[in-house]
């Protein structure tokens, strides 16, 4: 969107566009970018390797050290530019300080979390973090689009807080109070420990505080930097000025402690690579793409590429083979499982790929027009033009809000959709508790009740396109969608009652063993919320009455009839009055979603009924034997169903009009000047329409207005709202054979009925 | 499978005795070759379903017994599609007034919408082992793969023709049974892998997993290069499940990848929802009474035309629909001016569409 967005810029604006370097030359430097941040995801494992040897204070006074060392010899600050006064100095330190604590805060969250949750929560790019706290922060945070990102960003962070389920927790809770080596670790450990989380979501948490001091640090430094001459010499000055603040504290920390390393020789190509890695390429490389690329498009690359690499050393930092070729950490070796990835990281990686993508990405519309880019004379040009004005995607809240509210307007859909909401609500509750109590049954459970949640969605968004109005291309509108729905939920219905058949006969002849701890709680549970789910569909039903379908009302009632005779649960039984009382019938979709919620129903009571008896009795063919019975049950009742939408797909004349219709017919044989009629097709397209076409030969002599109108009024009376009527008389056919095509036409005219090619039907009004 | 009954006993009561009526079906699913290929395929498919679940129910084997069901449920696609091609020949009465040719749209439909549950299933099934990889019995299977590549070739081969003779033979009667062709080729590879399984007795849960791989033959459109570009897809689709079936075979023979079966599987379920779709969407446009895509651009110049007659003021409710595979029906409603030549307009407008509509 980016590259057709300025390259309509440059085709429309000539050179007016912004300076845009050709894709191709740009491809260098994102390869470039690409292998400096797959470095730097290395070097970040390699350092959390380090971290476990040397201690956090030493270990940023060596990699600061290094990197002081190499960027003095490349920049050489003193030598070249402009002398610093002794005010920038004072600058230059407390930039200095504010650099040793926010490394002493990433590194620190990297022992507590590892490399992967480090590169995950901190490599984001000061554009992404500034849009997304403009968003959270400020009123005007541009558009729906950032804030879909920023809502994407907090998802992401609340991912690796709840869902992420590191081993490390569990091993460093096992000595809280251990060896801490200085005292700043062990004020940062009370802290977190004060505040009530895990060390893991502790370091979380540090991490984010951590992304927010950067992003300041450098919004701050900015203005050194330009005063100092350069961000390479300020950053060249400020690593010299951390190494000399943070030295006494080193030499006092190694008096006063005993280290852990055993030979610090083997430790220097590890440093080597994580100085040159972390700190260095990363610096210059970000510098050189960020002036030649955009910084939008180097921020979006960049975090895209090192979450997937980051992704990808977590999963196979650990692995064996990589192992024989790391050089070092054999001491790091046995603690191979810690801080593996997880489903949690994984999903928000995605999360943060994605708001990274979104935040980065320009702002197009703005309150001042869109830039284009600058005139020939440096003046910044703005487009006021119709997509500045009227946003092309959609506000996803708004979106929302929309059918929300045509959700709630009609309802049906509100009953399906509040019925949603409370089995979608019981769903979450279930597999929360799942997760939490790390139950592999109730799990499972949810994830079956997420699957029927689909029934439920289905018939919403039938309920939903019924009421969409018809198109050129869908000329009869989309009614026909809720038959359709309920015909697949139906058909739904009878394969799982099938499976269940078929399951149920397998463990007939081997009973198994039922675990009946937490399934009589569950289907309980279960059981009330479709119980409110049936009492609010058969509620629907008696009011659904008033609107009147085309469907038969004796198919209904054999059902109704059937399940009420079972006598399975009450609700069925105050079903079974309203239907009697109002005498209509609830159009398919809602049949569906019935019959659906009501298996589900059986299902829990088939459950309760069992367990029962296995607790009881120990009889374990009591399960089987239920089941059998449900599945029988839930085909039965889903027979009527299918039946009848096969009768309105298959473009069966209305049932329930069938007499009328020929009653009808003889009517219009008998108006004066009727000849005779042909080809009366009726069908139902949808619970609303009856739509019919006839054809009408009349004598010469009449008026075809006359006849047109009293068909119409006799096929209205019996309930054809959607007719068409083509009036025929002698001359018509005449006609026919006068073209010159016409042979064939007449051909098919008189043979219409066994080749029913292409009718065309006409109707005259007045 | 489905109860396509019809509620019209009232003004046909039923006059000739089962036997009449069952050996009248038996000569109408006969005397077509679409239908005929479909009944043989049901039979062989069926008596190997009772072979298997007798055969299960002596030997006491659970496995077997579930297959054999599993068996059952595949054969309702193909009772859907046999009973389809059965009830479309169906006059039309007072009742269907077009006749019975939906059913076979309905079937169409149906099947499709088995095959995409099945993915599902297959789906869920191979995440499953993804994550916990099973121990299967791989002895056999590459043997067995190569068999079934081998039985998917000739398959394609031999259905390829008999599609060839679909498009290529004469107009509407035998496009009628597109979406039953869908069917058989279906069953005929079903068939073929359950021997299979069979033969290698017990990794019938891993034979599932690309016995489904296979049913795939779709027919679709008339229109030539579309049609070409289908059914090379779906070649493809089909060769790539068995290519990617004894590939997998041979990576857990030879480096012990167990994980190489369910990525297969899903991988295969994927073909199967990627091809199943298209037949879907199709099937619910007819069944929505869609306006046929193949009109979509040709109508609107006839509006036009029809509006510029003499004496045509305006052009109302124009539908226009798919009744059955290359049956299109269209009513609209004119106003004329009072003084017009009704008949004249009207054999006119007729014209102008099956003009455009024979294109």
């Amino acid at each position: 969107m980016e590259e057709k967005y300025s390259g309509e810029a440059l085709a429309g604006g000539g050179r007016l566009g912004p300076v845009d370097v050709p894709s191709a030359r740009l491809t260098r430097y994102i390869i470039l970018l690409c292998f400096t941040k797959f470095l730097k995801a290395l070097g970040l494992f390699e350092s959390y390797n380090l971290l476990k040897v040397v201690h956090l204070v030493q270990f940023i006074f060596i990699v600061k050290l290094g990197s002081a060392f190499f960027m003095v010899l490349f920049q050489k600050p003193f030598s070249s530019g402009k002398s610093i006064t002794k005010h920038q100095w004072i600058r230059i330190v407390k930039h200095a300080v504010g650099g040793c604590i926010i490394s002493l805060l990433w590194f620190f969250g990297l022992t507590l979390c590892g490399p992967l949750r480090t590169l995950l929560l901190f490599e984001h790019s000061d554009i992404v973090v500034v849009s997304l706290l403009s968003v959270l922060f400020t009123s005007s945070g541009g558009g729906p689009a950032k804030t879909r990102g920023a809502a994407f960003f907090i998802i992401a962070v609340i991912c690796l807080l709840l869902f992420d389920n590191d081993d490390l927790m569990a091993k460093i809770a096992e000595h809280p109070e251990g060896h801490h080596d200085s005292a700043l670790t062990h004020i940062l450990y009370t802290i977190i420990a004060f505040l009530g989380v895990a060390d893991h979501k502790g370091g979380v948490l540090l991490l984010a505080l951590a992304l927010c001091c950067k992003v300041g640090f450098h919004t701050v430094s900015r203005k050194l930097s330009v005063d100092v001459g350069g961000a390479k010499r300020l950053q060249a000055l400020s690593h010299l000025v951390s190494v000399l603040l943070l030295c006494p504290w080193v030499i006092v920390l190694s008096l006063t402690t005993e280290s852990k390393v055993e030979s610090w020789s083997a430790l220097i190509m590890p440093f080597i690579t994580v100085i040159f890695f972390v700190v260095i390429l990363d610096f210059y490389v970000e510098s050189i793409c960020s002036v030649k690329m955009e910084a939008s498009k180097c921020a979006r690359y960049g975090s895209f590429l090192i979450f997937i690499s980051a992704l990808l050393f977590g999963n196979f930092w650990t692995h064996p083979i990589t192992d024989q070729l790391r050089a070092m950490n054999k001491p790091a070796h046995q603690e191979s499982t810690e801080h593996v990835l997880s489903g949690g990281v994984v999903v928000s990686a995605i999360f943060f790929i994605l708001s990274a993508n979104i935040l980065s990405s320009p702002s197009r519309k703005g309150q001042k027009g869109t830039l284009i880019g600058y005139s020939p004379e440096g003046i910044p040009l703005y487009n006021f033009m119709g997509d500045a004005l009227q946003h092309s995607s959609q506000s996803l809240p708004r979106f929302i809000k929309e059918s929300l509210k045509q959700i709630l307007e009609e309802y049906d859909s509100r009953q399906i959709f509040y019925f949603l909401c409370l089995n979608l609500a019981f769903t979450f509750v279930e597999l929360f508790y799942g997760v939490w109590t790390n139950s592999l049954g109730l799990i499972s459970d949810g994830f079956h009740m997420l699957f029927d949640c689909s029934a439920l969605v289905m018939g919403l968004f039938a309920a939903l396109m019924t009421r969409w109005k018809a198109t050129r291309i869908f000329s009869y509108g989309y009614g026909r969608v809720e038959i359709l729905s309920g015909f697949i939920n139906g058909l739904f219905l009878m394969v799982i009652a099938f499976f269940v058949f078929v399951e149920s006969v397998a463990r007939l002849v081997y009973p198994p063993d039922i675990d009946t701890n937490m399934l009589t709680q569950v289907s309980v549970g279960g059981l009330i919320v479709n119980l409110v789910g049936i009492c609010a569909f058969s509620h629907a039903h008696s009011h659904g009455a008033s609107r009147g379908g085309c469907h038969s009302h004796d198919h209904s009632h054999s059902h109704h009839g059937h399940s009420h005779g079972h006598g399975h649960s009450h609700s069925d039984h105050g079903h079974g009055h309203s239907h009697g009382s109002s005498g209509g019938g609830m159009n398919t979709n809602m049949r569906g979603v019935f019959l659906h919620v009501l298996a589900d129903t059986l299902g829990s009571v088939g459950v309760i009924i069992s367990t029962i008896f296995i607790q009881q009795f120990g009889w374990l063919i009591a399960d089987p034997l239920c089941s059998l019975f449900i599945a029988t049950l839930i085909f039965l009742s889903v027979i009527p169903l299918i039946k009848d939408a096969c009768q309105v797909l298959l473009l069966r004349v209305p049932p329930e009009h069938e007499r009328d219709l020929h009653i009808a017919l003889e009517k219009i044989q008998k108006i004066d000047g009727v000849i005779s009629y042909r080809d009366p097709h009726f069908w139902c397209h949808s619970a609303s329409v009856v739509a019919g076409t006839i054809h009408v030969q009349v004598m010469s002599e009449v008026l075809e207005q006359r006849i047109v109108q009293q068909v119409t009024a006799i096929l209205k009376d019996v309930g054809v709202n959607n007719l068409t009527v083509q009036v025929e008389k002698e001359a018509y056919f005449q006609h026919m054979s006068g073209l010159s095509t016409g042979f064939h036409d007449i051909l098919a005219m008189t043979q219409q009925m066994e080749s029913m090619k292409y009718y065309k039907d006409g109707t005259y009004i007045m | 499978m489905l109860p396509l009954s019809i509620k019209d006993d009232e003004y046909k009561p039923p006059k000739f005795n089962l036997l009449h009526k069952v050996s009248g079906w038996f000569r109408s699913i006969l005397s077509d070759k679409t239908s005929r290929n479909l009944f043989f395929f049901l039979c062989l498919n069926l008596s190997f379903a009772f072979v298997e679940l007798l055969y299960g129910i002596w030997s006491n084997s659970l496995g077997l017994i579930s297959d054999s069901f599993h068996m059952f449920f595949d054969c309702t696609a193909l009772l859907a599609g046999l009973a389809a091609s059965v009830i479309s020949k169906w006059r039309s009465n007072d009742a269907f007034s077009y006749g019975y040719v939906r059913a076979e749209v309905l079937a169409g439909f149906v099947n499709g919408l088995f095959l995409i549950f099945t993915a599902f299933f297959i789906f869920s099934e191979g995440v499953e082992r993804a994550l916990e990889p099973p121990d299967v019995h791989h002895e056999r299977l590459l043997p067995v793969s190569i068999l079934g590549f081998l039985v998917n070739l000739i398959g394609i081969f031999v259905f390829q023709h008999g599609g060839h003779g679909h498009s290529h033979g004469s107009g509407h009667e035998h496009s009628h049974s597109l979406f039953n062709g869908h069917a058989h080729s279906h069953d005929s590879k079903h068939e073929h892998e359950h021997s299979h399984d069979h033969s290698h007795g017990h990794g019938h849960s891993h034979s599932q997993d690309y016995c489904h791989g296979k049913c795939l033959y779709l027919e679709t459109n008339s229109h030539t290069d579309r049609k070409i570009l289908c059914v090379f897809l779906h070649i493809v689709a089909d060769t790539l499940g068995s290519v990617g079936v004894i590939i997998s075979a041979l990576l857990m023979q030879n480096y012990g990848l167990m994980i190489a079966d369910p990525i297969c599987s899903m991988l295969i379920a994927l073909l199967i929802g990627v091809s199943v779709v298209p037949l879907l969407r199709k099937s619910i446009g007819i069944l929505m009474q869609r306006t046929p895509p193949s009109l979509e651009n040709a109508l609107p110049p006839c509006y036009q035309r029809v509006q510029q007659l003499q004496g045509v003021y305006s052009l109302h409710d124009p539908h226009f629909w798919t009744l059955c595979t290359d049956v299109y029906i269209g009513t609209l409603k004119l106003f004329v001016a009072p003084d017009a030549d009704a008949k004249w307009i009207l054999s006119q407008t007729h014209n102008i569409f099956t003009q455009v509509c024979t294109l």
